[in-house]
C-alpha cells in the first residue's frame, strides 16, 4: 500500500494545462501552508478552550510535590472523588520539591496554570499578591471545622488565597537503631539543650562505624533557623514582611554548625552538601547513616517507611533545657490553592472543599501532609491512622502547650531564602568564610 | 524545484526576460517559499519571536506573574554591582578558557593516534564518540555525581592507595574542575571533525618532508598543524559556543542551585534562578543578551585573530 494514497482524479488533474494546475496547486499549497501557520500559532497560545468535553464532564489538573507515598494517598483521594462526581475529572501532576517550583513559574507565567495547587509558605505570598490565586472564600468552601490558626495562615491582602492541608511542626527525627548500635541512650526530649545535642551527636559518631554521625547537618532549610531565632527572641520575618533578625543572631546559628561540623557530631562539608541532593528516602535519616535528622512532623511516616524502622519524634533542644522554651509552633505543612485564571472555578473548589471537609479525602490522604486541620475529619480518620501517623498526631498534640506565637507570614521573596542558607552553609563548613561573616553580607535579595 | 527546471532557468538567464518567464519565475519564488514555510514558521515562532520578545523584556521589570513594566536599562546597570553575576562570569570564563583548549587537545591526540591506521578503527572512532553523545545528557551527570561522589568510584579507587580523596562534586575547591572534566571527555565531535581533516592532508608533503629527513615532531609542527589550522579554527569557534552557553551538567551535577558555594554557578545557571527561581525575568532576559554580546565579541575575536594563524591551501 503506497504511504500517501492518491486521491483518484490526481492523475487527470496533472494531465490538464501545467500552467492552470501549478496555479491551482499553489494555491491550494498557499491555503495548506496557512491552516498549518494557524494551527502551530494557536497551540503556542496555550490553554485554548476550556477542556469540556461534549459530554459536560470537566477536567480539573492538580498538582503537587511528593514522593510515591503521597502520589499513592493522593490519587486515591482523586478516586474517591470522582467517584462522588462523575462529571469531574482530576488530572495529576506531580514531581520532586526541587524542580516543583521552576515547573509552576513556568506554567503560570505561560497561562498555564494547573487548576489545583499545591502550595507553600514560602511561595504563597509570592503568587497570591501578584493575582496568580484564587480567592478562596468567593467560593463554597467550608471552613468552619478548620482550626482557626491554620486558617489563618492562608489568609492575605488578597484574601482567602490557600487553605490548609495539615498542620506540622518542625522536629527532630531520631532512629533508635543507630543509638543503639553506638550504646547512646535516646535524649530526654523535654529537658535538652543544644549542648546536649551536639555532645550525644558527636558521642554517637564516635561509637558508630565509619560514615555514621550523629545527626544530620541543620542549616539546608529555614526551619531550624526559625526554631533557633524564636529561642533567641527573634524571628525570621517581621509581621511588615522585613527580616526579624540580625546579623550576629544568625552568626551564632552557623557558628555552632561549625563547632558540630568540628566535633564530628555531623556529617563532613562533601557529605552535607551531597545529601541535599538526596530525596528523602535516600537521605541520611532513613539510610541508617544518622542518628537524628531535622525534619517536618508530616515527614515522619514517609521516612520511617522508607528507612524501614522504627522513629521517634522529638522535640528541638532549647537553650534553658526546658521544653516550655522550645518556641515551636504550628505550621501549615502545605496550602490548597487555586489558579486565578482557572475556567472551572466552581469545579476547583468542590475539590477543594472535598479534601478539606470530606471524611473519604481524609481517609485517603492520612496523616501525610500534616495532622488534618479539619477537627471532624481528623476525629472521623483516627482508626484509620498508621502507627506512624499516630505517632505525629500525638507529638502534634503534646507541644500544643508549648507552642510560642505564631510567626509572621513569609515575605514576597521568601521563596529565595532556602537556597540562600544553603550557600552560605556549605562557605561556612568548608571554611570559605570566617563565621561571623555570611550574616554580614545581607541574605535576602 | 527539478533539475531540469534549474536547467532551463540558467538558459532562461541568457536571453531576454519575457513577461510571460517573469510570471514562471516569481511562481517558482511562490513555490520556494511555500516549501520553506513550515521552517519559516518555526524560525518566526520558536527563535525570532522570542529573542526579540526577550530583548523587550530586558528593559523590564518582568515578574512572569505580572505584565511586565518598562524599567529602561536599570537590569543593565543592576549587573555592575550584583558580586553574583560576576562570580558566574568568572566561572563561565574559568570553564570556558580551561575546558575549550583542553577538550581540543585531547580531541587531537586522539584523533592522530586514531589516523595511524589503526586496526578496527571504525571500532575505537565509535567508542571514543560515544561520550559525546552521551555527555551532555542528564542521565551521564547524574552518572558523573557517583563516580565524584564522596564514596564515588574516584575515591574508592584511591583508598585503594590509601588516599582519602575529597568530595570532588561537593568541595568547592574541586567541583568545577570536575565539570571541566566531564567537558573535556566528550571531545568526540571536535575528534571526529580532525579525524576528518588529517585526512584532507595529501600523503605527498609527508613523503617530501620524511626524504628531507624529517622527524615525526617536525612533521607534525610543519605539515599538520598548518594543514589542519581551519579545522582546528573551526573546532574553536563551534566549542567556545557552546561552552558558553553550557547549563546541563551544571544543573545536574549541582542539584540545580550553582553549588556547593557557588562554585558552580555558570552564567547560563545564574540566568535561570533569576528567571524561574526569583521571578526576575527581566534582569534574566537582560543578562541572555550580555552572554549573547560576550560570545558575539569572543566570536570576532577568534575571527580577526585567525588571520595570523589560520593556513588555508587554496
Amino acid at each position: 500500500m503506497p504511504l500517501f494514497p492518491r486521491p483518484a482524479n490526481a492523475a487527470k488533474k496533472h494531465a490538464e494545462a501545467p500552467n492552470a494546475g501549478a496555479r491551482r496547486r499553489s494555491r491550494k499549497a498557499g491555503a495548506v501552508a496557512a491552516a498549518i501557520a494557524a494551527v502551530m500559532a494557536l497551540s503556542a497560545c496555550g490553554g485554548g478552550a476550556a477542556p469540556q468535553n461534549a459530554d459536560g464532564t470537566v477536567e480539573l489538573r492538580f498538582s503537587w510535590w511528593g514522593g510515591d507515598k503521597r502520589a499513592q494517598l493522593t490519587q486515591e483521594a482523586i478516586k474517591q472523588f470522582e467517584a462522588e462526581n462523575p462529571k469531574i475529572k482530576i488530572k495529576p501532576e506531580f514531581g520532586d520539591w526541587s524542580g516543583y517550583w521552576d515547573k509552576l513559574a513556568t506554567q503560570v507565567a505561560a497561562n498555564d496554570a494547573p487548576d489545583i495547587i499545591q502550595m507553600d509558605e514560602k511561595y504563597i505570598t509570592e503568587y497570591s499578591s501578584r493575582g496568580a490565586l484564587l480567592d478562596l472564600s468567593k467560593y463554597d468552601i467550608d471552613t468552619s471545622k478548620l482550626d482557626e490558626a491554620a486558617l489563618n495562615a492562608g489568609k492575605g491582602a488578597k484574601g482567602l488565597t490557600g487553605i490548609a492541608a495539615g498542620i506540622n511542626a518542625a522536629t527532630i527525627l531520631a532512629n533508635p537503631a543507630v543509638f543503639q548500635a553506638a550504646g547512646v541512650p535516646l535524649p530526654d526530649d523535654t529537658k535538652w539543650t543544644w549542648d546536649d545535642f551536639g555532645r550525644i551527636a558527636a558521642e554517637i559518631t564516635a561509637k558508630s562505624p565509619k560514615g555514621t554521625y550523629g545527626a544530620a547537618a541543620y542549616g539546608t532549610d529555614e526551619a531550624s533557623l526559625g526554631v533557633w531565632l524564636r529561642q533567641n527572641g527573634k524571628s525570621l520575618y517581621t509581621s511588615d514582611g522585613k527580616l526579624g533578625f540580625e546579623p550576629s543572631d544568625i552568626s551564632e546559628w552557623w557558628a555552632f554548625l561549625k563547632e558540630l561540623s568540628q566535633k564530628k557530631a555531623v556529617p563532613s562539608a562533601s557529605e552535607v552538601v551531597e545529601a541535599e541532593a538526596a530525596p528523602l528516602d535516600q537521605s541520611g535519616l532513613a539510610t541508617g547513616k544518622n542518628g537524628m535528622a531535622f525534619w517536618w512532623s508530616n515527614q515522619a511516616p514517609a521516612l520511617e517507611k522508607a528507612s524501614g524502622g522504627d522513629l521517634k519524634i522529638l522535640r528541638f533542644p532549647t537553650k534553658t533545657g526546658s521544653a516550655a522554651d522550645s518556641e515551636l509552633w504550628y505550621k501549615a505543612s502545605q496550602f490548597w490553592s487555586a489558579s486565578s485564571r482557572t475556567k472551572h472555578p466552581q469545579e476547583t473548589a468542590k475539590f477543594i472543599n472535598f479534601l478539606t471537609n470530606n471524611v473519604k479525602a481524609g481517609e485517603a490522604l492520612l496523616a501525610d501532609r500534616g495532622v488534618y486541620p479539619n477537627s471532624d475529619v481528623r476525629a472521623a480518620i483516627q482508626p484509620k491512622l498508621t502507627p506512624a501517623d499516630v505517632k505525629v498526631v500525638k507529638f502534634i498534640d503534646q507541644i500544643k502547650d508549648e507552642l510560642g506565637e505564631a510567626p509572621a507570614p513569609p515575605p514576597k521573596g521568601a521563596g529565595a531564602i532556602q537556597e540562600i542558607i544553603k550557600r552560605y552553609t556549605s562557605e561556612v563548613l568548608f571554611e570559605r568564610l570566617s563565621r561571623g561573616m555570611p550574616a554580614r553580607r545581607r541574605p535576602m535579595r | 524545484m527539478s533539475a531540469i527546471s534549474e536547467l532551463s532557468s540558467i538558459t532562461r538567464r541568457k536571453g531576454k526576460v519575457t513577461p510571460e518567464e517573469k510570471k514562471a519565475n516569481r511562481r517558482d519564488n511562490k513555490a520556494a517559499y511555500i516549501f520553506l514555510l513550515p521552517w519559516l514558521v518555526g524560525l518566526v515562532a520558536i527563535t525570532i519571536g522570542p529573542m526579540l520578545m526577550s530583548l523587550y523584556l530586558s528593559f523590564t521589570d518582568y515578574n512572569l506573574l505580572q505584565p511586565p513594566e518598562w524599567t529602561g536599562l536599570h537590569n543593565f546597570t543592576r549587573m555592575l554591582s550584583d558580586a553574583r553575576l560576576h562570580n558566574s562570569l568568572r566561572v563561565t570564563f574559568t570553564y570556558v578558557l580551561i575546558g575549550v583548549p583542553l577538550q581540543l587537545g585531547v580531541a587531537l591526540l586522539i584523533a592522530l593516534v586514531l589516523d595511524k591506521g589503526l586496526r578496527g578503527l571504525p571500532f575505537y572512532r565509535s567508542v571514543f564518540y560515544l561520550p559525546s553523545l552521551l555527555g551532555g545528557s542528564v542521565a551521564v551527570a547524574i552518572l558523573w555525581k557517583q563516580i565524584f561522589g564522596t564514596t564515588g568510584l574516584v575515591n574508592q579507587v584511591l583508598a585503594m592507595f590509601g588516599i582519602q580523596g575529597p568530595g570532588w562534586i561537593s568541595d568547592p575547591s574541586t567541583a568545577l574542575g570536575s565539570i571541566i572534566l566531564l567537558h573535556v571527555w566528550t571531545f568526540g565531535a571536535p575528534m571526529i571533525i580532525f579525524l576528518a581533516g588529517l585526512r584532507q592532508i595529501p600523503n605527498m608533503y609527508y613523503e617530501a618532508a620524511k626524504v628531507d629527513g624529517a622527524t615525526t615532531l617536525q612533521q607534525f609542527w610543519r605539515i599538520t598543524l598548518p594543514m589542519l589550522s581551519p579545522i582546528i579554527f573551526f573546532n574553536l569557534v563551534l566549542q567556545i559556543i557552546g561552552s558558553f552557553q553550557s547549563f546541563t551538567q551544571a544543573f545536574i551535577v549541582s542539584g540545580g542551585n550553582g553549588g556547593p558555594s557557588d562554585s558552580t554557578m555558570f552564567f547560563t545557571l545564574y540566568l535561570y534562578q533569576k528567571g524561574f527561581g526569583q521571578f526576575d525575568m527581566g534582569y534574566a532576559s537582560a543578562m541572555a543578551w550580555v552572554l549573547l554580546l560576550i560570545i558575539g565579541v569572543f566570536t570576532a575575536i577568534n575571527f580577526i585573530a585567525s588571520k595570523y594563524w589560520v593556513f588555508y591551501d587554496d
